[in-house]
């Protein structure tokens, strides 16, 4: 009970963790809370969905694919929406984001229908829901495996763009000091639009391994996984990449043993009751730095 | 060079359109009292007139319940400078307190139980928004405007999940039915048409408590936190005091509303006071004009008609979406007019970035 709860926790946490980081990348570079990041999600999951069961696309090309799109999808409203407002109020920019994700969620009911949908069986390998490891009482599926390493890859390849490449360097940059960066000859938008499209990407890988995990989608997923994912971008302090997967995981293992041994009506609830504890008693996060946070 | 001659332009040719706007809101400053009067004579006279249709009348109390929400909910970001995501918490712990005690303490008529009866039950429901706003606010109004938004963005959300899964003390998703109407001495406001006239001296309540909000001492350093936090610190103003004072008397009108609405739909459910309430809300001050009275009045209006008239207008398929227009509405004006229609003060656009916190300007 204890060791499956643990894994369940782990999966599901790896999860939260590759929508976490694409909030915490955004604040990071232009301090906005990118309240639009859940729907891009949930687009991923739906892309997937059209790719993979309508149009018959292989899954992971599909997969692939969605993670394209979605990446188009979050350099397009960052260029529409945020960035004639980058010198405007910081509230003006967080209503936009607000608006946006309503725009995006409704769009999605509009496009494939208000219903739960159920993630089409035939278009995913069949080996990924059956069982892969069984011992001591506890079975891991071929999926969870899958997701696990998927997460772990995308982590890794993220930490190495970040800390290794020439774009990691400028997007650091921006985040600790926007006006140096911009002295420095650093181009701020194209940062921002890179920093929107791999978040985005992420996001959305997010969005297909959620909804073949739980077979099913509907178009206001992307508020709730949204919500938990900030959620744990706060509880590992929001900006700071590794504090995100941190988060991620931790918040999907706290969910995991809430559910199983305190109340499952209330699993939602204790993302929510992390959050504000966190945000209250140490706003600063797990490993964020201490500064800029009160007032 | 060229933007700017076609903007030149541009105000050249909307000139006579200033002038005219101006000479009428000058003349509405001159003679405010008779507009007003004449504004809510008409409101009086609006159900005994040909527009006067069941339908038409149950809209305008929709209207007015949500220019009640929305200028309580204005007291926050408007006046203060705080978003505020968790506003419809406060709405559902008013309706929630309501429905309880009525279905507790009310008889058949609504009356039997003095504290089953609307008068005492909506102040007490507004005391109880407040308490909770104070406890909300308290710990948590310190944190810059982001956290803070996230702050009460999740306790509306436990509001609603701690609704949802008490049920011995809510029935839970079930929701609460059979709420008796609000009754005074022997007579009941059982029709649409008596809860009409209720809403409407909430509304003007309602408006005569922000405007002397707006005039007084405690508006005025409101307003100063929302223009310049550490100029209005340095001014002698307690910036945790004056925003807990915002965020408690914002709960409390919530509330107030929140009760009325249970009275008056006589079901409340769980599901009534979603995050998107709040959103919806937070839609209609930004359209009218943050922290204008007027305005918000207009957004909360303009946006209940609209969402009303497109609930019968469109095919059902898309009836849910229609929050997709809403969602458009709030990024368009922020990009063309962040002031919204009203617009209460100069929006400070552009200017502030020199003066803004280290790695905000550019």
């Amino acid at each position: 009970m204890f060791l499956q709860q643990l894994i369940n926790g782990l999966t599901l946490g790896g999860v939260y963790a590759l929508i976490a980081v694409g909030y915490t990348m955004v604040y990071g570079v232009i301090q906005l809370i990118n309240f639009a990041h859940g729907e891009i999600y949930m687009f991923g999951a739906f892309l997937a969905y059209t790719f993979a069961g309508t149009l018959g696309v292989p899954f992971y090309l599909a997969m692939v694919l969605s993670m394209l799109c979605c990446a188009g999808l979050g350099m397009l409203i960052d260029l529409v929406a945020y960035r004639p407002l980058r010198l405007a109020p910081r509230l003006a920019a967080l209503i936009t984001a607000i608006g946006v994700s309503l725009f995006l969620q409704n769009l999605a009911r509009i496009l494939w229908g208000a219903q739960n949908k159920p993630f089409p069986h035939a278009a995913v390998p069949a080996y990924l829901h059956e069982t892969a490891l069984r011992f001591a009482g506890v079975t891991v599926s071929y999926l969870q495996l899958f997701m696990f390493a998927v997460t772990l890859a995308m982590m890794a390849s993220l930490h190495f763009i970040i800390t290794r490449t020439r774009y990691g360097k400028a997007m650091r940059a921006c985040a600790q000091d926007r006006v140096a960066a911009y002295l420095m000859g650093i181009d701020m938008d194209r940062i921002v639009t890179a920093t929107f499209a791999l978040g985005s990407a992420m996001g959305a890988v997010a969005g297909v391994l959620v909804g073949v995990y739980f077979n099913v989608i509907f178009p206001t997923m992307g508020y709730t996984a949204g919500v938990k994912a900030f959620a744990a971008a706060v509880l590992g302090g929001i900006g700071n990449v590794p504090g995100a997967m941190l988060g991620g995981l931790v918040l999907g293992i706290g969910e995991a043993f809430g559910a199983a041994y305190l109340s499952s009506l209330y699993s939602h609830g204790i993302a929510y009751a992390i959050m504000i504890l966190v945000i209250v008693l140490r706003p600063y996060g797990l490993l964020g730095k201490r500064e800029g946070v009160k007032s | 060079m060229q933007a700017e001659r076609l903007r030149g332009e541009e105000a050249r040719r909307l000139a006579p359109l200033r002038r005219g706007w101006a000479a009428l809101r000058a003349g509405q400053e001159r003679h405010r009292p008779a507009v007003l009067s004449l504004l809510v004579l008409a409101a009086c006279l609006l159900p005994w007139s040909p527009l006067g249709t069941p339908f038409v009348v149950h809209v305008a109390i929709l209207v007015m319940l949500y220019m009640v929400l929305a200028l309580g909910l204005n007291v926050v970001p408007g006046f203060t400078g705080l978003l505020d995501l968790g506003f419809v918490g406060f709405y559902g712990i008013g309706a929630y307190t309501a429905g309880l005690l009525t279905l507790r303490f009310a008889g058949a008529d609504g009356w039997t139980g003095w504290l089953g009866s609307f008068w005492v039950i909506l102040p007490l429901a507004a005391l109880h928004g407040a308490l909770w706003g104070v406890l909300l606010g308290a710990p948590t109004l310190r944190l810059t405007g982001d956290y803070f938004a996230i702050v009460t963005f999740g306790f509306s959300e436990l509001v609603v999940l701690i609704i949802t899964n008490e049920v011995w003390l809510t029935r839970g998703p079930m929701g609460l039915p059979g709420i008796a109407p609000p009754s005074l001495g022997g007579y009941v406001f059982g029709s649409n048409l008596s809860m009409y006239y209720l809403i409407l001296g909430m509304v003007c309540f309602t408006v005569l408590v922000m405007h002397r909000l707006a005039e007084s001492r405690l508006g005025r350093a409101w307003f100063a936190i929302r223009e310049d936090q550490v100029a209005a610190q340095t001014c002698g103003i307690n910036l945790l005091t004056y925003k807990v004072i915002a965020f408690a008397i914002s709960a409390a009108f919530g509330a107030m509303a929140g009760s009325f609405f249970a009275r008056w739909i006589q079901f409340i459910s769980p599901n009534m006071f979603k995050f998107w309430e709040s959103i919806f809300i937070l839609c209609m001050i930004v359209l009218g004009g943050m922290g204008g009275i007027v305005g918000t009045m207009l957004g909360a209006a303009l946006l209940i008609t609209l969402s009303e008239v497109l609930r019968v207008v469109l095919p059902p398929a898309l009836v849910g979406a229609r929050f997709l227009l809403f969602g458009l509405i709030l990024v368009l004006l922020m990009r063309y007019r962040p002031g919204g229609l009203v617009p209460s003060a100069q929006p400070p656009r552009g200017r502030r970035v020199a003066r803004g916190r280290r790695g905000e300007a550019l």
